[in-house]
């Protein structure tokens, strides 16, 4: 489907000339979570979810527009963060700092914030089903430049190094929690597949829902502490305004 | 939670079966018996609570007990299962027996042996502690440390002493043996010695907010459950002792380190490390009869405590020298709860006196050998 809509944009491009540019600027909300795809088995329990400042605002300039076709070419300054506390299972942690580390597996819950401000530019086909509508998808790449990752195992238990390891409780206060702080292990750029939705409900203000699916994972690859990667899978809702 | 719902539809996939258990460990064992007293010194002992750490379970009985069918009941990890089976009869009489406890998820296994052994009184006048005898243990990081044993009459070892290196293992997965803060050498005063030294934890230790661990060793056990989340309580001080101690004698080098620094790492001007070197003695059940050990957090505070002796002040010295502290008591003993082993005895060596609160310098060292605990003679008893 996709794949057919950047086809038939292509075979258009070509027999259309620049017939005008629409300049839209968004301002739009940011809401979902830094995951693994497909949870494993070892995180039980969402605990707790709570909002960050996950702003988005955004200018886009469609062109090209043949028909009910075109091409549109985004910049957004947008963060995409979270705050969660899961419960989890038998997790396999490693946590390294220099020639230090300390491996095994965790019971308890963990308290994850991640902050990723970031630069994106979304390049997407678009299709207009109707006047007051429009339909987009295509990649998009972001330079992170403001990361944090960061949190604590609590109130639960290590095994050292398997399930038949020394025992060690986890407490919740400063000093008797396990911190860590992976936000020098973040990836600057990432990408993505982004499928959004405008909708015109006043003269030039619209709405607009917005799936991004990140495909790179938010740490390096070689980052081995956590054992899944974990994508960034934002949902975004706000409103639009066009210039132009 | 219509965030949660939000964000569990997104990820597309929401929380899974929950995985079956892959711990397999021994919790508690206890005996059901229907006159305990023979058995047993104290009721209390019929229950006794298995730390993470240990595969040898070393149950104490009276020296005349019968042994030859005893069901030990076991409390498990959810879902695991023993064999033999919980409260099957076996004949302690011919040594330890063999229990093997597999995980719920069956991936996992722990093999323990549990030992039933008749304490004999101490009959010496005179206990030594000469330090020659050390295991190497691990956390099961694969990292290696000391652990001193005590050998017994009946010529049996048992790890009867404690010190903080499980603790400090956490953190020292990059660290060989001679690292620890508590380590055996060779050339001691008189075949092997004991030595405490205050290290640094490193940046693993300082975010756990606990840059420095000071060599420590002393009579009792050392529960490393607690030791992250609340160390005062890990260090449980004494073993039964059923002899009038009167003096605490043995041999120590010292040499405090350069900088004294805090919980936080920071250096505390004009400040010198000292060591500490003392014994207590105390009552091991409490007025209600509740098995009792002295901790970090009352020591040489409990109302427990009936004697101590404590060398104080530890002058700094390159070579061996002596110290001889007399115990100090303020409370009677009762020589009937004497025999029955209703007083315990703790003997702590630290290389930082206020290592418990993580203040002391890197580089301290406190050396040890040939401790001794003078009783007062069996015919004075009498």
């Amino acid at each position: 489907m996709a794949c057919t809509v950047m086809f038939s944009l292509a075979g258009h491009a070509q027999q259309c000339s620049l017939r005008d540019v629409k300049i839209d600027a968004r301002l739009g909300y940011n809401l979902g979570g830094t995951s693994p795809v497909g949870l494993p088995a070892s995180i039980r329990e969402l605990k707790s979810y709570e909002l960050t400042p996950s702003f988005l605002f955004g200018l886009d300039a469609e062109m090209s527009k043949c028909g009910r076709f075109g091409v549109l070419l985004g910049m957004r300054f947008e963060n995409k963060g979270m705050n969660v506390d899961a419960r989890v299972k038998n997790y396999h942690m490693k946590i390294s700092k220099g020639q230090q580390q300390m491996e095994g597996q965790f019971t308890g819950d963990v308290k994850t914030k991640v902050t990723e401000w970031m630069l994106t530019v979304p390049l997407q086909a678009t299709w207009h089903p109707a006047e007051a509508w429009r339909l987009r998808f295509g990649p998009y790449v972001s330079y992170v430049f403001s990361r944090d990752f960061s949190g604590y195992a609590h109130d639960g238990y290590l095994r050292v190094g398997s399930p038949t390891g020394a025992k060690v409780d986890i407490g919740n206060g400063p000093g008797q929690r396990g911190d860590y702080d992976f936000s020098s292990d973040m990836r600057r750029l990432q990408w993505g597949l982004s499928l959004g939705a405008d909708w015109k409900f006043y003269d030039r203000l619209g709405t607009f829902v917005e799936l991004n699916w990140g495909l790179s994972g938010i740490h390096h690859s070689h980052f081995k502490t956590i054992e899944q990667t974990l994508y960034p899978l934002y949902g975004t809702i706000g409103l639009n305004y066009t210039l132009r | 939670m219509i965030w949660a719902l939000v964000l569990c539809v997104l990820i597309s996939s929401c929380v899974k079966d929950e995985p079956l258990n892959a711990e397999c460990d021994i919790e508690t064992v206890s005996f059901h018996l229907s006159q305990p007293d023979d058995v047993f010194y104290s009721a209390t002992d019929t229950l006794q609570s298995v730390s993470s750490t240990v595969s040898e379970i070393i149950i104490n009985v009276r020296r005349k007990a019968d042994i030859t069918a005893l069901a030990p009941v076991f409390k498990l990890t959810e879902g695991a299962v023993v064999s033999p089976a919980s409260g099957s009869v076996h004949d302690f009489s011919q040594g330890p027996v063999t229990y093997t406890v597999t995980s719920q998820d069956g991936a996992y296994r722990r093999v323990y042996q549990l030992a039933v052994k008749p304490v004999a009184q101490m009959v010496n006048d005179t206990v030594m502690f000469d330090f020659e005898h050390t295991i190497l243990s691990d956390i099961g990081n694969g990292v290696p440390y000391h652990e001193w044993q005590e050998q017994h009459v009946d010529g049996t070892l048992s790890t009867d002493w404690g010190t903080g290196n499980g603790g400090f293992a956490l953190t020292a997965w990059d660290k060989t043996t001679a690292d620890f803060p508590s380590v055996s050498i060779d050339n001691g005063m008189d075949g092997k010695a004991v030595q405490l030294t205050t290290r640094s934890t490193g940046a693993l230790g300082t975010i756990m907010k606990m840059p420095i661990a000071a060599g420590n060793l002393f009579y009792g056990f050392f529960d490393l459950q607690k030791a992250a989340m609340d160390p005062l309580h890990a260090t449980q001080f004494g073993k039964p002792f059923d002899r009038k101690p009167i003096h605490f004698t043995g041999y120590y080098q010292y040499k405090p380190g350069d900088k004294v620094t805090d919980r936080t790492g920071s250096v505390l001007d004009n400040q010198t490390d000292s060591a500490s070197v003392y014994a207590v003695f105390y009552r091991n059940h409490d007025a209600q009869g509740k098995a009792f050990v002295l901790d970090g957090t009352n020591v040489k505070t409990s109302k427990q405590i009936v004697a101590m002796a404590d060398l104080g002040y530890v002058p700094p010295t390159d070579s061996w020298t002596a110290f001889d502290v007399e115990f100090n008591y303020t409370a009677d003993l009762d020589l009937d709860l004497l025999s029955n082993r209703g007083y315990s005895l703790a003997l702590v060596f630290s290389s930082s006196k206020k290592g418990d609160g993580f203040i002391g310098a890197v580089g301290s060292r406190l050396l040890i050998d040939k401790v001794r605990i003078i009783c007062e003679k069996e015919d004075v008893k009498k």
